[in-house]
């Protein structure tokens, strides 16, 4: 792990879990593997809140153990998995355009909560749902089990690992910790629940009109005396879906932006077909030949046979190679180059950032370096028609920043600088590295200066907060305009000014943040595809 | 550039490559030696691109903001123990300082973590009971019979009525053993004439979680 990769799980979990939590889980990310007692002695807290915040990152998914030998229980942190916390508001917004709000709501509490069982998010989802309804109307459970079924069966939310069933008694102790196992068969099968009810309002203006003190309520609503019909069963959001979804999305727009929506509605047939039959991180999509294509575009899309095959040539015969042809059978196979397809958007982002931190001339030798894979000194002179001067001075500024890197090509044995070859070419995927390393210490920066802008303006912050919170209270009880005017006024106007700088800048830093964790799940899932080969 | 340094014994000016072939012709004047680290916030040459804006921009935006806020509130964010005072106040009776600082305010299942990441509770009554002993008569047998009697003669009398939830409460506890405290401060604590929630010292008035503000939290 990375010191920048470390310095943003860090500034993650600060935020997000408070600084415990942190400490533990910066700790486990730096060292490894490492037993309880070792963790407390390390960091120097008691062993109390060690516990409570290992209790915390095992239920976000954050932290695995194991059972070494002598039944000593090894905790490890997983950096990567700290990362996504960046990337949580993007999963909810997709759930959101592809379940609406229910399963938006899902989402974020599976999110929020690491994982849950399937009854307690449907119920809590319900809850929340009837809280936005107007009076009178309440949420039905099935309605959320259903959109929480249609979830499981595109695999957006899976099982967790289940303890295995104590089935023999006489095993002696139990183990210091269960060994979670879990079926590739059932991780997205639902368990048949007859999930009765209808969501709760939160009694906030429901007094008792007996005044009986609620002290005499009983303590235990019905619900919780019935056992849990599928206690045990957990589930976790899952993530890898998501991320083939925004894969999914990146490629179609690409091929939009490339050709035309006529081209990127095939793309995307052709994605969705091979949803569920291809494994994520399977360099090509399973071959679909065109008759099926033709079935499989959605209702609006009338192109006749013909047409798709005119538009499938030209796809297959793009340099890009974003479409391949992998056979005649059936009209002919077509597939999907997912590896060169995530090969072609890293490049892309690598030139698009060159571009803008270094203009378009820079730009041009850098694509000119990418397409001819070596150039000299000279060459690059005369195919960028660009004086000599200036593109020594912007191949060095690239190459100062690691852009492009320096091949040598020795003549003599020896190796001497006067008798060798210098060639300047781009190593994607170095190059994509570096900027990923970039990109995370660009993201620590901006949280770390939020963070900062925050801090500045706590006592103003902290005002305009108990002015409307006086206001919002006043409201409620019924307070005429001049008083309300008048607590307004507390706040004066330059203060007013300096809240609403405030906002903006904040607001900018974390569209910032998001902006760049999209760049982040690009350059990654590039990388990834390379290790995999 | 390591040729560069490696001349310099032998002779000033002498380098060990062929100065042409980098690109550097003779008599080109060399860009200034670098005699301090680069600044901080280098001026930039050319402006960013305007980030994306719109309706998902904004929806995007407002939920990571909500996100954040909403995880504050979570039992997972466990805030360090508020550091004992000097002096022990009269307030600190009134305020209930979050979870006893050994316990977790939500309840995962057990059956899926290690074993020894089980945090044993049962201080949580003894410490129940040392701050409610000021208040009480002796502490009572969980015998239904005493406490029937003596919730008759507390009837009669008005002030001791405070006992009595105190007295239910911690039976209640005891019986079920559970390590939850669903302690709803402003019933059960004291029903005094003074509603826990009125009670304010005004240290961190308005810092607290929001039911009906609709703006983001920073």
């Amino acid at each position: 792990m990375t010191q920048a990769e470390i310095k943003l799980c860090s500034l993650l979990l600060q935020e997000h879990f408070g600084e415990i939590v942190e400490k533990i889980g910066v700790h486990l990310i730096r060292t490894g593997s490492q037993p309880l007692r070792v963790i407390a002695h390390d960091t120097g807290t008691s062993l109390d809140q060690v516990k409570k915040a290992l209790c915390v990152l095992i239920q976000h998914n954050l932290v695995i153990y194991q059972v070494h030998k002598r039944g000593v229980v090894e905790y490890e942190a997983q950096c990567s998995r700290v990362l996504r916390i960046l990337r949580y508001p993007r999963y909810i917004y997709t759930a959101k355009t592809l379940y609406n709000d229910t399963g938006e709501l899902i989402v974020e509490e599976l999110l929020l909560n690491g994982k849950m069982t399937m009854s307690a998010v449907v119920k809590k989802v319900a809850d929340r749902l009837t809280e936005t309804m107007e009076d009178g109307k309440t949420m039905d459970y099935a309605e959320v089990a259903n959109t929480f079924v249609r979830l499981a069966d595109t695999h957006f939310v899976q099982r967790c690992p289940l303890v295995p069933a104590a089935e023999n008694s006489d095993a002696g102790p139990p183990p210091p910790a269960p060994t979670l196992v879990i079926n590739e068969k059932d991780m997205y099968l639902v368990p048949k629940l007859s999930l009765i009810g209808k969501g709760k309002r939160r009694r906030s203006s429901e007094e008792d009109a007996t005044g009986e003190p609620k002290a005499k309520r009983p303590k235990h609503t019905p619900d919780n005396k019935e056992p849990i019909p599928d206690d045990g069963i957990y589930w976790q959001a899952n993530l890898d879906r998501f991320h083939q979804h925004f894969r999914d999305q990146a490629i179609v727009s690409a091929v939009a932006n490339r050709m035309d929506q006529t081209s990127s509605e095939i793309v995307r047939t052709m994605l969705r077909v091979s949803e569920i039959t291809t494994p994520s991180s399977a360099p090509f999509t399973q071959p679909l030949s065109s008759n099926e294509i033709v079935r499989s575009l959605p209702v609006g899309y009338n192109i006749s046979k013909q047409v798709l095959d005119q538009y499938l040539t030209l796809l297959a015969d793009d340099p890009l190679e974003f479409v391949g042809k992998s056979g005649d059978s059936g009209g002919g196979m077509y597939v999907i180059n997912l590896h060169k397809v995530l090969g072609s958007l890293a490049t892309a982002t690598l030139e698009s950032v060159v571009q803008e931190r270094f203009g378009s001339r820079c730009a041009r030798i850098f694509r000119l370096v990418l397409q001819k894979k070596h150039l000299e000194q000279k060459q690059v002179e005369d195919f960028a028609m660009i004086p000599a001067k200036e593109a020594k001075d912007m191949l060095y500024k690239m190459l100062s920043e690691n852009f492009i890197s320096l091949q040598e090509i020795p003549k003599t044995p020896d190796h001497a600088p006067s008798r060798t070859f210098y060639l300047y070419t781009v190593n994607i995927l170095s190059a994509a590295r570096m900027l990923l390393h970039r990109c995370y210490k660009s993201i620590a920066n901006l949280i770390e200066r939020r963070q900062f802008e925050t801090k500045e303006n706590k006592r103003l912050l902290e005002k305009s907060q108990r002015v409307e919170a006086i206001i919002a209270s006043m409201q409620a009880t019924g307070a005429e305009e001049a008083q309300l005017q008048e607590i307004e006024e507390m706040i004066t106007a330059p203060e007013r000014q300096q809240l609403e700088t405030l906002k903006r800048n904040v607001n900018k830093l974390d569209a910032s943040e998001i902006q760049v964790d999209e760049t982040i799940f690009l350059l990654e899932s590039y990388i990834e595809s390379t290790v995999k080969r | 550039m390591a040729s560069r340094g490696g001349g310099r014994g032998r002779g000033r000016g002498q380098l060990t490559f062929n100065m042409e072939a980098v690109g550097i012709g003779k008599g080109d004047a060399l860009p200034p030696p670098t005699l301090q680290p680069s600044p901080l916030f280098p001026p930039l040459e050319f402006r960013p691109v305007p980030l994306p804006s719109g309706e998902e921009g904004e929806y995007v935006l407002a939920l990571k903001q909500e996100l954040r806020g909403a995880m504050r509130q979570l039992p997972y964010f466990i805030r360090p123990a508020v550091p004992k005072r000097d002096v022990e106040r009269y307030s600190d009776k009134y305020q209930m300082s979050g979870p006893i600082d050994n316990a977790i305010d939500w309840n995962p299942d057990w059956r899926r973590l290690p074993r020894e990441l089980k945090i044993r509770v049962r201080k949580l009554q003894k410490e129940r009971t040392t701050i409610l002993l000021p208040r009480r008569p002796p502490k009572t047998t969980e015998d239904k019979e005493e406490t029937i009697q003596k919730l008759e003669t507390l009837e009669k009398k008005e002030e001791e009525v405070t006992s009595e939830e105190d007295e239910e409460k911690e039976e209640e506890e005891e019986k079920e053993e559970e390590e939850e405290e669903e302690y709803d401060e402003e019933e059960h604590e004291e029903e005094t004439d003074y509603i826990m929630s009125y009670f304010d010292n005004g240290e961190d008035f308005g810092g607290d979680s929001d039911d009906n503000m609709d703006e983001a939290i920073y």
